[in-house]
């Protein structure tokens, strides 16, 4: 008999439909996962595993002049609690014991964890125990019971807590414990610099300084992806189908150097110790550039904590605020007058008249602090601040050449300083002057400006002649800290002729020297050129014998400057009781500020370099001879 | 009816159904493997990317410490604390000297050399701690 072996016709027949009807059985389930009940399923998925994720963008860092962080970006986390948790996984035990073991391993945990968070057990525990929110009943639909209350499955723990302190944390796995990861701004310095650099509110908006102003750069763009999600909702990294990324923001290098705007801070510290002012402002500029070296106000704020500054002390009043500038004016009617060739230096005035004809009318002048025995020399006229002279050359301008050259110099509108709001000041068209406007003027009464706008002024002489733009950004780098825009100095206008300005230069020297009256504000051998300003401050619509505003503009060394240096000091109160001229209240400051840049700086001396030391501190090389 | 053709092709059918599986079988492994290798992939590079993110964070943190320490404010504070007397010199403590500091340093160690050359003496540097008279 032949072997039939295993492949008979019915076996072969009857593996065959079996493995049909399974192949049946298996198209019969993919027909209907995949044609009938599609909708169904796919729904299904949509809501679970499809996820679009937000990828925030840092924002960019803000950078002083030598790169030193002067606004950061930091994660920060929000802990939070979920009560039930705990309670929820303790159910899941089988026994007892295990409950209660579970229930002692937690609450050591929770134990470990107060010790990271600095709190006390008991209160820790508390944000552990399970608790309940009342609702209405018709919006009771978070859990199976309609019976007006809720649980409350997130409370709060804990916000910015560093990644240092969270990687700890995390370490303990604490049931029940979530965290939320955010970007948070951080400025290392804290006061310093509070006013040019502004601060993100909670909300991330921008609010003053470079932060709002660069906030186009700074601010980058968020990105998102879209992921699948597996049952724990750990992201499927395979099923990545759609991404955006994000752009992050571009660095902001500022031209403030942090160890100058120290420097001008601590001598601010000092201005309002000694003479208790109401506003205190310090500008330091490049004389060359125009760029900003440092800008400080009193009072000023912590930008980690701007919650507890009021408004008033966030002001930029070095650009919001007007003052009488004073004397400090007196500088345009003297280049004015030397510019248009209508004096020179020794051109004399008689400075001790009380009235003049002028267009047909009699005009007063203003009562000069001094009296003059003899005329005045226009250098005169400058390092005595007399009222009268800076009058009679205002007068020899004319109303109109004079006001052009007043608003040449920039007063009476903005700088273009990018930072706060600005205020352009107030300065009269001479067709709306007054009888006495313009013997009062000219001394830098009934015109009111910004203590930046009197520091540019000053600054156009310095750069020989140029009303220089006020900037602050020096460059912009992209996310890898390319370079990807550098600012160049820029001149608003041609206001004096370089002759014209080197001449106000040597006769605001004289300002800062034995017959000026700023002679504390002299560097031997450093050439200080500056004027005081002393303007008595309108109070109820009267000007005060006993508020003042004192200032000193100046810059050094005169015949190549490199520094102006701005000190305003509104209302101070000096402790003997003098008035706060700003002889008195500011141009000390100045040579204070101007002393440290020089060694900062390395400014060099313009004459005698040989210069014997004071006090004996240190003996070198002197022409073989000690000093 | 031929039998043995009839087995024949059954044998056939049977082994080629069976190739099939084993073939269709292999295949969908692989794909699965693949689809594994991926997956796996995919996910080291999430993890990566996480751990890149992490120090990125960690990073900018540190800056900002670093920042905040490196303050003038906070330095200066430090050097009040430990007493150092660090700082910026006054203009008054400097001397400042007219010749080219190659031509001092050389002056100093060379005396002898340079001394009838360019008529310098030398005399070294003293500082007397907190102006105290020796």
């Amino acid at each position: 008999m032949t072997a039939r072996g295993f492949a008979t016709n019915i076996r072969l027949g009857l593996i065959a439909s079996v493995v049909v009807c399974c192949f049946g059985v298996l198209a019969a389930r993919l027909v209907q996962l995949h044609v009938l009940d599609r909708e169904h399923y796919l729904a299904q998925i949509q809501n679970s595993r499809h996820d679009i994720v937000s990828v925030i963008a840092r924002r960019g860092d803000i950078y002083d002049t030598r790169r030193d962080i002067l606004a950061t970006s930091q994660t920060e986390i929000t802990l939070a609690v979920d009560p039930w948790a705990v309670s929820k996984k303790i159910e899941f035990q089988r026994t007892p014991a295990q409950r209660e073991r579970l229930a002692v391993k937690e609450r050591e945990k929770r134990a470990r964890l107060a010790v990271e968070l600095g709190m006390q057990v008991s209160d820790l525990e508390a944000f552990f125990t399970p608790a309940w929110r009342d609702v209405p009943v018709a919006q009771d639909t978070r859990d199976e019971a309609a019976d007006g209350r809720v649980r409350i499955e997130w409370k709060k723990l804990r916000e910015g807590v560093s990644e240092e302190t969270f990687s700890r944390i995390e370490a303990l796995h604490v049931t029940g414990l979530t965290a939320d990861r955010s970007y948070r701004r951080v400025y290392p310095h804290n006061e310093l610099a509070a006013h040019l650099i502004g601060f993100l509110n909670k909300e991330g908006a921008a609010s003053g300084g470079v932060e709002s102003f660069a906030d186009l750069y700074l601010s980058g763009h968020d990105g998102w992806r879209e992921v699948e999600r597996d049952a724990r909702r750990t992201e499927l990294a395979q099923f990545r189908n759609r991404e955006v990324s994000p752009s992050d923001g571009w660095g902001v290098v500022l031209s403030i150097d942090t160890a100058i705007q120290h420097i001008i801070e601590q001598e601010l510290a000092y201005i309002v110790s000694s003479f208790k002012p109401g506003k205190a402002t310090i500008i330091v500029s490049d004389a060359r550039s125009g760029f900003l070296l440092a800008l400080a106000n009193y009072p000023t704020f912590n930008l980690n904590a701007y919650g507890d500054a009021p408004l008033e002390v966030q002001r930029n009043i070095a650009a919001t605020d007007l003052i009488e500038p004073g004397s400090t004016f007196k500088i345009v009617a003297a280049s004015g007058a030397l510019n248009e060739g209508l004096v020179t230096p020794a051109t004399r005035f008689d400075c001790t008249l009380a009235t003049i004809l002028y267009q047909g009318r009699e005009r007063k002048f203003m009562r000069d602090d001094h009296h003059f025995d003899h005329p005045l020399a226009v250098s005169e006229i400058i390092s005595h601040s007399s009222n009268n002279g800076a009058a009679q050359l205002a007068m020899r301008l004319g109303d109109r050449r004079f006001y052009d050259y007043a608003r040449a110099f920039g007063f009476g509108e903005r700088t273009g300083f990018p930072i706060g709001h600005e205020e352009p000041g107030l300065l009269a068209d001479p067709a709306k002057w007054s009888v006495p406007d313009i013997t009062r003027i000219p001394a830098g009464y009934s015109v009111a400006a910004t203590p930046l706008q009197v520091h540019y002024a000053m600054s156009t002489i310095a750069s020989g002649g140029s009303l220089m733009r006020p900037q602050l950004i020096r460059q912009i780098l992209d996310a890898q800290g390319e370079v990807v825009y550098s600012f160049k100095p820029a001149a608003r206008r041609v206001v004096i002729a370089p002759a014209t300005a080197e001449s106000m230069a040597a006769m605001l020297q004289k300002v800062a020297s034995e017959e000026g009256t700023a002679k504390v504000a002299a560097i031997p051998g450093f050439e200080v050129a500056g004027k005081t300003g002393t303007a008595q401050k309108l109070i109820g619509g009267h000007y005060s014998e006993h508020n003042h505003v004192g200032s000193f503009v100046g810059f050094f060394p005169a015949s190549r400057p490199r520094v102006v240096i701005t000190v305003v000091v509104d209302d101070g109160h000096p402790a003997d009781g003098r008035i706060a001229y700003g002889a008195t209240v500011a141009a000390p400051s100045f040579r204070k500020i101007a002393e440290q840049l020089i060694q900062y700086l390395d400014i060099k001396p313009v004459t005698s370099p040989l210069q014997a030391p004071v006090g004996g501190k240190l003996l070198a090389h002197n022409q073989g001879a000690r000093p | 009816m031929n039998t043995r053709d009839n087995r024949a092709f059954a044998t056939q059918i049977f082994v080629s159904a069976l190739l099939m599986l084993g073939v269709g079988g292999g295949l969908g492994f692989s794909i699965v493997d693949l689809r594994q290798r991926i997956s796996v992939s995919a996910n080291n590079a999430r993890i990566l990317d996480q751990k890149t993110a992490e120090a990125g964070r960690r990073l900018s943190e540190l800056g900002g410490s670093v920042a905040a320490e490196q303050s003038p404010e906070v330095l200066q504070r430090r050097n009040q604390a430990l007493a150092l007397g660090l700082g910026l010199p006054r203009e008054s403590q400097v001397v400042r000297v007219g010749v080219s500091a190659g031509e001092r340093l050389a002056a100093k160690r060379n005396a002898e050399i340079f001394q009838s050359e360019h008529g310098l003496v030398s005399m070294p540097v003293h500082f007397n701690l907190g102006g105290a008279s020796r």
